[in-house]
């Protein structure tokens, strides 16, 4: 103690104290039921607890203060801080947990309370889920933000993202989103997600977006990365808009589709680091593999934060350049082959094959076993003559002789199957829940647990072997499946682990039950996307069959309503209103009901073998009359109009003719329109023009055609 | 008195935090780094014998090996530090080495014996002749007291000849490039560098520098030495072979050497190493003394190397083949004794086979475990 003054410059004095928010839920249930006891941030990823590896990121990148926001098992989160090397004084980080209440139910109610709170302090904070593994110099991104935001307050969030193929491993087929990005000023334009199921066909770029940028990329080859620098009014935005949940498909696309924010969000396109999210089982695989591979490196197996507590003995033998920390005993027939950790303490036996598989701590595995691009946690029993692949297999779980685990199965922690069970692809397993063990504060988060119980009488458990203790999780779509958030059902089957299989002709789940699933408390990973509608989303949405349904409806609606009008010959104003409320109610976009009213329009002009004069004098009386009803249901748009009358042309062959006259007209009024309100401006460049001079130019050619 | 918990400086943990999150790379740096914090430890430490200080110094080398066991700079300096301060103790408190009193006569069988040849101390210290008394009960800080000012000069010697390393290792170096050779070297390193360019000042001659790929060093070193005026050719690795038979003297800078004269050193090395002994090119390596290290055959030749990031190789972005194509990227080549022909030091010139006379002067024997 005799010089403190030296000590204290050692500590970088930083000009401003980096901070971090870690969300440590997932608020969804992709990695059931693995997650039934713990959180998925302690899930162990290469034999150390994702956090672990969150943390580790995040001190690579410098920040000083950290802030977990954790729900569910909270207090094994803490503890599981407060043990770790990271509580220790000299770690050169500070990790605050807060608790949140139970009823936050979504990223967004985190933010939420993250602002009630008043958590961050500095200007710009990083946001990061608790299952991120990266390398990314997350300061560099920082300091790219701050720069900007000097020059534009409005720049409120940096979106972290890294390039790869389409086809790439890390690329979460559930969940691949599509960027619009201005490529000068790496402005996030546009967002949209999409998901495998529904499938997306077309993605719509609001027009905006091409008009008043020169140069746009749209880039579906981004790995979201998960990383958000944020400044700090990003909390007070969520505080203001309640209905935001999700940061990306919320928020991100609330504030890129907003009229009254006028907030910019960038994005960072990272080229040379890697990060990537633990977010579903296959990803799981990918960021093992990438990480075994050394893609992450300076975060390899050798240096990881494992290894801190490992003694030096050299290991017997190892072909494999990532170096486990010292075995247990590996048998001289056993062979262990490429992309391989074994944990501390493990023996394999005699003959037993692991390839491309991480084994965790105090293992035993049996003589002549196979595992094959598998993951058993620690403690885990694997007895002679077993088959294990593209499995999850939890911590304690004991596999007894001669079973067999194939494809994507997960057997929760402390599953006992065999001997000679055989499961089936997909198949989860985890023990059957005991009540009263303690936690009765958690009341909510075994409810789905219970479900599965209640169903296990129709299940057939004849696969699982005779000492078995475990109970079968039923693979059933919910019924009030939200087709508009990653949870789908369908989609979910391309996020776990083994999703390589062809997902299409994949039988449907067996035994379906007939009792429905609760719904009543959602539980910690519970996708809160089901009990909230979000409208202004519809849009964007895929056609469905039920969509299409409503759609059809709708459409007779308008027609029945139309011919209502110009039978009763009502006002436009009138047949205006009733127009709305009907659009209030099946909630579709303008373009459809103008679309119903103009066919509506066109096939009130009757198509008769007569002089063009007269005709053009009918068809003349129809747009005077109703012609104005296009522009009263609600923005004037000329250029959707005349798309809407040319794609109609095709739709009716016979009435071309009518419709280019009413193009015509409808020129004629919307010009006249134009110059009684700005008379002191030329039309050149108002678009009301530019549909004019298309609309003779097409007016031109309908009249040559018709003299053929 | 119980020694102070090294492992709890935070310059420690910070120091070996940086190492494990390579935040620190390159030999001299991280021995330089090394140094600071150990002079830091030493200052603020209290013991009051020996043996305590040296614990304390070895739980410090310890902590930061574990740390980046790659990194064998680290190692080395405390070994070096725990021998200098060995050595000032001894004079100090006026016990002669315990060979000191046999040196009469060198003889094989007595050289095994006496373990090493420890060079006498030349120019007698300041006679400090207060009588240091350990475990003094009344003042158990006197012993830390009087210690300290002949630590930190121990110390301060080993951070002196660091920083020195550079001059020394070229003060030779006119006499090992003759006028128009052709000289092949490969990678950045500082000493090979500075090497180069001092004997420049003398000595008119060509280099070929090879790529040296996947970090392509080589082309900042090309940059570097025809900016010095050198006549300068970048080569891609690939014509290392074919351009052999007209290169004179291959000259390589090391990462470490090994006991057995072996050493690591970046990739690459090998390939040049080996086509110049199909070539019978001499093979000169220049490295500090601090890269000398008391290891040999490190537990396996493939498993001790160190590996990098393989997007050095293939991008990340290559998603296809990223999913089909195991990428291993090492930093550096093992190269054996057999192949290189002299080592250059800061201590003078050495061939492979004395190496390990080289690290029994360097260092303790008690210390190549730390």
């Amino acid at each position: 103690m005799a010089s403190k003054s030296g000590k204290e410059k050692l500590i970088d004095e930083e000009q401003e104290v980096l901070q971090a928010v870690v969300l440590a839920d997932s608020w969804n249930r992709r990695f059931r039921p693995l997650t039934t006891k713990k959180p998925r941030c302690l899930l162990p990823i290469c034999n150390a607890p994702l956090l672990d590896w969150t943390f580790e990121s995040l001190a690579l990148a410098g920040v000083q203060e950290v802030f977990v926001v954790c729900r569910s098992y909270s207090e094994l989160i803490i503890q599981a801080i407060n043990s770790s090397k990271w509580s220790k004084p000299n770690s050169g980080m500070k990790i605050s947990p807060i608790l949140t209440a139970k009823e936050t139910y979504s990223a967004g109610d985190a933010m939420r309370d993250i602002y009630t709170r008043g958590l961050v302090t500095s200007e710009d904070f990083i946001l990061v889920h608790g299952d991120l593994v990266s390398n990314v110099r997350i300061d560099e991104v920082v300091r790219v933000h701050k720069e900007r935001r000097r020059k534009n307050k409005d720049a409120i969030m940096t979106v972290v993202v890294k390039e790869a193929g389409v086809g790439h491993r890390t690329r979460s087929r559930g969940d691949s989103p599509i960027f619009v990005v201005d490529s000068d000023t790496s402005e996030c334009l546009h967002y949209e997600p999409a998901f495998a199921y529904p499938k997306k066909k077309l993605a719509h770029i609001p027009r905006e977006v091409l008009n008043e940028h020169k140069q746009v990329e749209v880039r579906y080859d981004l790995i979201d990365c998960g990383i958000d620098v944020c400044s700090s009014e990003v909390p007070s935005l969520f505080q203001d808009n309640f209905d935001y949940l999700d940061i990306r498909r919320d928020f991100v696309h609330g504030v890129l589709t907003s009229d009254l924010l006028m907030k910019n969000i960038h994005i960072y396109v990272e080229k040379d680091g890697y990060a990537a999210r633990v977010q579903d089982t296959k990803s799981y695989e990918s960021v093992r593999f990438t990480f075994l591979s050394r893609w992450t490196f300076p975060l390899v197996p050798t240096t990881t934060t494992q290894a801190a507590n490992a003694t030096s003995t050299p290991p017997a033998r190892n072909t494999s350049p990532n170096r486990p920390p010292p075995l247990g005993t590996i048998s001289r027939s056993a062979q262990i082959s490429r992309h391989t950790l074994i944990g501390a303490s493990t023996s394999i036996g005699d003959n037993s094959r692991i390839v491309a598989s991480v084994i965790g701590a105090n293992c035993v595995i049996g003589s002549g076993v196979v595992i094959e691009d598998s993951y058993v946690f620690e403690g885990t029993t694997v007895e002679s003559g077993c088959t294990v692949r593209r499995s999850i297999v939890g911590s304690g779980v004991v596999v007894r002789e001669g079973s067999e685990v194939k494809e994507g199965v997960f057997g929760g922690d402390g599953v006992v199957v065999g001997p000679g069970a055989r499961l089936r692809e997909f198949e989860r397993l985890s023990v059957p829940w005991t009540r009263g063990e303690g936690e009765g504060s958690d009341e909510d988060e075994d409810s789905d647990v219970e479900d599965m119980e209640t169903s296990q009488g129709e299940v057939d458990k004849s696969t699982l072997g005779a000492d078995s203790n475990a109970i079968v999780w039923l693979d059933k779509p919910p019924e009030d499946d939200d087709l508009e958030s990653p949870e789908n059902f369908l989609n979910r089957r391309y996020m776990r682990l083994g999703a390589s299989l062809n997902v299409t002709t994949m039988t449907m789940p067996r035994t379906p039950s007939p009792s429905p699933p609760k719904r009543t408390t959602p539980d910690s990973d519970y996708d809160s996307h089901t009990d909230a509608s979000v409208s202004g989303r519809s849009d964007l949405g895929a056609s469905l069959s039920s969509g299409l349904m409503a759609d059809k409806e709708f459409r007779s609606e308008v027609r029945q309503s139309l011919e209502r009008a110009f039978a009763e010959d009502h006002s436009v104003d009138n047949a205006a209103v009733e127009l709305k409320t009907l659009r209030m109610a099946s909630n579709v976009p303008l373009s459809r009901v103008r679309e119903g009213v103009v066919s509506a329009i066109v096939e009130k002009i009757p198509v008769v073998e007569e002089a063009a004069k007269q005709r053009v004098g009918r068809s003349r009386r129809t747009i005077g009359r109703w012609g104005e009803l296009i522009n009263r249901i609600g923005g004037v748009d000329a250029v959707e109009t005349v798309t809407l009358l040319q794609r109609m042309k095709e739709n009716y062959r016979k009435t071309w003719i009518v419709g280019a006259q009413m193009i015509h007209q409808l020129d004629q009024q919307s010009s006249s329109e134009e110059e009684s309100e700005e008379d002191d401006d030329g039309d050149d460049d108002k678009p009301a023009g530019a549909v004019s001079r298309s609309a003779e130019a097409s007016d031109g050619d309908d009249e040559d055609d018709e003299d053929d | 008195m119980q020694p102070e918990r090294t492992s709890q400086h935070k310059s420690v943990e910070i120091l070996a935090q940086k190492l494990r999150r390579r935040q620190i790379v390159g030999s001299r740096t991280a021995a330089l780094e090394t140094l600071v914090v150990l002079r830091q430890v030493v200052q603020r430490a209290r013991f009051s014998n020996f043996e305590q200080l040296v614990e304390i110094i070895r739980s410090v080398g310890r902590r930061l090996v574990e740390a980046q066991p790659k990194e064998h700079s680290v190692g080395n300096t405390v070994r070096k530090v725990l021998h200098h301060i060995r050595e000032e103790y001894q004079t100090v408190v006026g016990r002669t080495g315990p060979q000191a009193g046999n040196s009469t006569g060198f003889s094989i069988s007595k050289f095994v014996l006496q373990g090493q040849p420890r060079k006498q101390a030349t120019a007698q210290k300041t006679e400090i002749k207060t009588t240091f008394k350990e475990d003094d009960p009344d003042d158990p800080d006197a012993f830390s007291k009087g210690l300290k000012p002949v630590l930190m000069e121990a110390i301060q010697d080993v951070l002196d000849e660091l920083e020195t390393v550079y001059d020394n290792v070229s003060k030779n170096a006119r006499d090992h490039i003759h006028p128009d050779e052709i000289i092949l070297t490969l990678g950045r390193s500082k000493t090979v560098e500075s090497f180069l360019k001092t004997a420049a000042h003398n000595r008119h001659y060509t280099i070929i520098v090879a790529e040296t790929g996947p970090s392509y060093d080589g082309r900042e070193m090309a940059k570097s030495l025809s900016s010095a005026g050198i006549s300068t050719f970048l080569v891609p690795d690939s014509s290392i072979f074919s351009l052999m038979s007209r290169v004179n003297k291959v000259i390589l800078g090391a990462h470490v050497i090994l006991a057995n004269g072996g050493m690591f050193a970046i990739t690459g090395s090998l390939i040049a190493a080996t086509a110049a002994r199909a070539h019978s090119t001499p093979v000169v390596v220049c490295a500090g003394q601090f890269k000398l290290t008391p290891l040999w055959n490190l537990y396996h030749e493939y498993g001790a190397v160190d590996f990098g990031n393989p997007k050095d190789v293939l991008g990340f972005d290559e998603g296809d083949l990223v999913n089909k194509v195991d990428v291993v990227n090492p930093y550096y080549d093992y190269v054996k004794p057999e192949l290189i022909d002299a080592y250059i030091t800061n201590d003078g010139d050495h061939p492979p086979s004395s190496i390990y006379r080289l690290l029994k002067e360097t260092y303790d024997d008690e210390d190549n475990e730390l």
